[in-house]
């Protein structure tokens, strides 16, 4: 045996892994998680994962993969969303059991980052307004290069039109010309809009748009992110930021554009059939699901693999929007493409809103106060996400946890703030001035 | 005709005596077996009363660990039904500030 300093070596050895074994115990469990996670020997897990664009074959109609994430303390379902490139409704439908504002530390939640593409000529710009998602196909030789992404779609009274339509233009920082059933809808709930409005952060169209041949139909930013994957907007397509700008980057005028409803969407990779099912509206879904039924059923014939009908009814029922495979895979079919990759948390998430922390100069909007903090944390963070942000923060003392918004350098800021979270958030605000008046910038 | 009464006499005395002798011994047997039967009989009923008491005690137990039972019962439904009033109420407000907040995004 070997010796070190004149010592026998093993007793080294085993009061070294003693020590180890001391030092992980002491730390707690989520240390010794992340240390066991960084040994190759159990696998490594990515920082990253594609989320925008793939390459597929032509005969494949399932791109991506299924992701795992565990949550941190301080996380939204909005923010991850946006960091991953998902639509708030894909992250919700795809955990309906966790809490979209307040979910828990810890927590384990899938992101769909896999997609089923619509049944629709692959050619140009298609956005499925079930899914809330738009995809943008280009020939990579014999491959399909696939661009995708979340958008937020028109309410049920201004939806946004179904139909094929072209790129007529292109605009760097849009003017948005309020449309009068806007302005009117604006000025009755006592906030009148200009005629225009420029560009900057009050315009609802953010930096880049992309105009519909259907007048009045743009596919644009937006100045709300937390906005992407609701049916917000009165009949365009927002996209994150980040996203409006690859699109715009990269899709030439005349462009076609194809807009479809398609809650059902059957798709064939490695053989092997999926199905992925979103919340139909009242008036199509039962037509879309028959459709889907008769596409099962093709497929099934053509592939030879008997389609599991009870799988397929709980998919139908469940609609997480998630692809799901309903046939068994082909022999030598990928397994990988099945299995549900985990990655790290990120150390930051992209766009998420960044708050001050207090100061006794500042003003402040007391918007509520509450005995339970879970209720105070999901009225603090709705107010982070507005459009533009209006930083908030709970303030807890013994039982009482407080909302506040802010901070703000001067009353009039803390007077707008207050207007905004009445009009849109329907909450009487409280103006808090600071706790050291003669340090205040201004008073106005 | 004395002889006559007399031997008559003599024979009822000594039929007396002997009857009165069989009557007294039954008599005691009689009064023997009675107390006997007595004793028997207030032992029935001791045991008897004591049975009755013992049963009337474990219905009276069995009741008051009914009740109680009831009781445990009607506590765990009122707090199964606080929890499931908290959990609607909560899943309410995470709706009503979901709706507002899904207002807000609108242009």
């Amino acid at each position: 045996m070997g010796r070190f300093l004149g010592r026998p070596l093993w007793p080294i050895v085993c009061d070294f892994m003693m020590l180890s074994v001391c030092i992980l115990f002491f730390h707690g469990c989520a240390v010794t998680r992340d240390f066991l996670e960084r040994l190759p020997i159990l696998g490594q897990r990515p920082d990253s994962i594609e989320e925008n664009y793939f390459l597929a074959d032509e005969a494949d109609d399932v791109i991506g993969r299924l992701v795992a994430i565990r949550l941190k303390n301080g996380d939204t379902l909005p923010d991850i969303a946006r960091h991953f490139s998902l639509g708030i409704n894909a992250v919700s439908a795809a955990n309906p059991e966790v809490d979209v504002w307040v979910p828990q530390a810890g927590e384990s939640i899938v992101l769909p980052l896999s997609f089923i593409l619509p049944e629709v000529r692959r050619n140009g710009i298609v956005i499925n307004l079930a899914a809330m998602r738009l995809f943008y196909f280009k020939k990579k030789g014999d491959l399909q290069a696939v661009s995708t992404f979340p958008v937020g779609v028109g309410t049920e009274e201004r939806p946004t039109p179904m139909g094929r339509m072209y790129i007529t233009r292109k605009k760097l920082r849009p003017t948005w010309y309020v449309p009068a059933s806007i302005a009117t809808d604006h000025r009755k709930k006592g906030d009148p809009l200009p005629d225009k409005v420029p560009p900057g952060p009050l315009n609802p169209l953010g930096e880049y748009a992309l105009y519909l041949s259907k007048s009045g139909y743009l596919v644009h930013g937006t100045n709300k992110p937390a906005s992407i994957g609701l049916r917000a907007t009165n009949g365009c397509i927002r996209l994150y930021p980040e996203d409006i700008k690859r699109l715009y980057d990269t899709t030439p005028r005349n462009t076609p554009v194809k807009i479809v409803n398609q809650p059902y969407l059957v798709g064939r990779r490695d053989g092997m059939i999926y199905l992925e099912a979103h919340a139909p509206d009242e008036l199509s879904g039962t037509e879309a699901l028959k459709k889907a039924y008769a596409i099962l059923k093709k497929n099934e014939k053509q592939t030879g693999h008997a389609v599991d009908w009870i799988k397929v009814k709980k998919v139908v029922a469940e609609t997480r929007g998630v692809p799901v495979a309903v046939s068994a895979m082909a022999p030598g079919g990928n397994t990988a493409v099945t299995e549900t990759i985990r990655v790290r948390h990120p150390a930051n998430l992209y766009g998420q809103p960044q708050v001050p922390e207090f100061r006794i100069d500042a003003w402040y909007v007391l918007a509520a106060d509450y005995r339970d903090k879970v209720d105070a944390r999901r009225l603090a963070a709705i107010i982070n996400h507005q459009g533009p942000q209006i930083p908030a923060r709970v303030l807890s003392i013994g039982d009482r946890h407080r909302v506040l918004a802010g901070p703000f350098n001067n009353k009039g800021e803390a007077k707008a703030a207050e207007k905004r979270m009445q009009i849109d958030l329907e909450i009487d605000g409280i103006v808090v001035p600071p706790v050291e008046q003669g340090i205040a910038k201004s008073d106005k | 005709m004395k002889k006559g009464l007399l031997m008559v006499s003599m024979m009822l005395v000594l039929a007396f005596a002997a009857g009165g002798c069989a009557t007294k011994s039954d008599l005691k047997e009689v009064q023997a077996r009675e107390m006997a039967i007595s004793t028997k009989a207030d032992q029935a009923a001791q045991d008897a009363q004591a049975a009755k008491a013992a049963a009337d005690e474990a219905l009276m137990k069995a009741n008051e660990a009914a009740a109680r039972a009831e009781a445990a019962e009607k506590r765990a439904e009122e707090r199964e039904r606080i929890a499931a009033e908290k959990e609607r109420i909560a899943d309410e407000k995470a709706k009503q500030a979901e709706a507002i907040f899904k207002k807000s995004m609108k242009k």
